[in-house]
C-alpha cells in the first residue's frame, strides 16, 4: 500500500518535472538547507535556555513566545521545500532507512515540541525543577537525530 | 596554488580518508550539524541587529551569551570542512562554488571584525533601546546574505555541473 504511493508520488508530472529541470532540484535543495538553519537557531536559542545556557537573562516564556513563530514558518518552509524533493525522489525515500527513520523522529518531534516542550517553556519559571534540562536536552538530541538521517538519506541510500 | 593542491592530493593520509567508506559521510555529517549550530545562532544575532527579532534582549547579551556556542559550531565546522577539503582538493580545486564559498566566508569575516572593533564600540548608547543604528542595522543584512549564500554555495558545490560557463571555460579544473 505504502510502496504502492511511494510509485504514485514518483510517477506524477511534477516529479518528472523536478528531475528534468536542470536548475529545480538544485534550489530547492538550497532553499531547504537555509531553511534548515532558521529553525535550528530557533530551536536552539530556546532549548539552550532550557538547560540553563545561553540567554538566560531573559525570561524563558518570554524567549519560547518570541521564537515560537520562527520556528512555526521556518518549519513550514523546511516542509514546502522538502515535499519536493521526496516527490522527486520517491523511490529512493521509500527504500532508504535513514527516510523512515528521520520521518518517525520529525513526527514524534513536533509531539514533543507542541505538548511537553511548549507546557515546559511556557511555563513560570522554577516551577518544574530539573524537567527543563532534560526537554531541552531531548529536543536538541530529536532534531540533531533529524539532521543527521536527513543528511546520510543522500550519502547513503 | 595547483601543485599545493595536488600535492596534498598525493598525501597517504588524503588517499586514506579519500577511500575510506565511513569517512566522508561522516565528516560531511558533522560538517552539516556544526552549521546548524553556528548558522543557526549567529542567524538570530543578524536579525536582532536588524530589529527582526529578540527585540527586548539587549543587544549585548548575545555575543556574551550565545557566541561560545556559535564559535564552538564554527570551530567543527572549520575542521570538518578542512578535513573534507584535504580528502579531496583536486575535487574542489576546479569548483566554482568552492571558491566562491571561500570568498564569500572571507568576505563575512571581515564585515564580521569591522562591525566588532568599529560600530559594536558605542553599543552602550543603544543595548537597551530598540532604536539600533544603521551600521550596525547594515552590517545585521550584511552578514545575514553572506551566510546564506555560504551556505547556498556550500550546497551547491556537489553540483559540479552546473558551473558558469566562463568559469568552465577557464578551464581550472582540467
Amino acid at each position: 500500500m505504502l510502496q504502492s504511493f511511494f510509485q504514485w508520488m514518483q510517477g506524477l508530472p511534477f516529479s518528472a518535472w523536478m528531475l528534468e529541470e536542470t536548475w529545480a532540484s538544485p534550489i530547492i535543495q538550497c532553499a531547504h538547507l537555509v531553511a534548515l538553519v532558521a529553525f535550528a537557531g530557533a530551536v536552539l536559542v530556546v532549548d539552550m535556555r532550557l538547560l540553563g545556557r545561553g540567554l538566560i537573562k531573559t525570561p524563558l516564556n518570554q524567549l519560547a513566545r518570541e521564537m515560537d513563530r520562527w520556528m512555526i514558518w521556518s518549519f513550514v518552509a523546511l516542509f514546502v521545500t522538502g515535499a519536493p524533493q521526496v516527490l522527486s525522489t520517491a523511490l529512493k525515500q521509500y527504500y532508504s532507512p535513514f527516510f523512515w527513520w528521520k520521518m518517525q523522529i520529525v513526527i514524534i518531534g513536533l509531539l514533543f515540541n507542541f505538548t511537553i516542550r511548549r507546557r515546559v517553556a511556557f511555563a513560570e519559571e522554577g516551577s518544574l525543577g530539573h524537567w527543563p534540562k532534560v526537554v531541552g536536552f531531548l529536543s536538541i538530541g530529536m532534531w540533531t537525530g533529524v539532521s543527521v538521517y536527513a543528511r546520510l538519506i543522500g550519502l547513503l541510500s | 596554488m595547483r601543485s599545493l593542491f595536488e600535492w596534498v592530493d598525493a598525501l597517504p593520509s588524503s588517499i586514506a580518508l579519500r577511500e575510506s567508506l565511513n569517512a566522508y559521510p561522516t565528516m560531511l555529517t558533522i560538517h552539516v550539524v556544526s552549521m546548524c549550530l553556528f548558522a543557526g545562532l549567529i542567524a538570530y544575532w543578524d536579525m536582532r541587529l536588524v530589529g527582526l527579532t529578540l527585540r527586548r534582549v539587549p543587544v549585548s547579551n548575545i555575543p556574551t551569551r550565545l557566541f561560545p556556542w556559535a564559535l564552538t559550531g564554527y570551530g567543527i565546522n572549520l575542521i570538518t570542512g578542512g578535513l573534507l577539503l584535504y580528502s579531496q582538493p583536486m575535487r574542489y580545486y576546479g569548483n566554482f562554488y568552492f571558491w566562491a564559498k571561500m570568498v564569500l566566508m572571507l568576505i563575512a569575516g571581515i564585515n564580521m571584525f569591522w562591525f566588532h572593533y568599529a560600530t559594536y564600540k558605542s553599543v552602550q548608547a543603544w543595548d537597551q533601546g530598540r532604536e539600533i543604528p544603521l551600521n550596525a542595522r547594515l552590517a545585521g543584512v550584511v552578514s545575514l546574505v553572506l551566510w546564506a549564500a555560504v551556505v547556498v554555495t556550500g550546497r551547491m558545490m556537489a553540483y559540479s555541473g552546473l558551473m558558469p560557463q566562463w568559469w568552465n571555460n577557464l578551464n581550472i579544473g582540467a
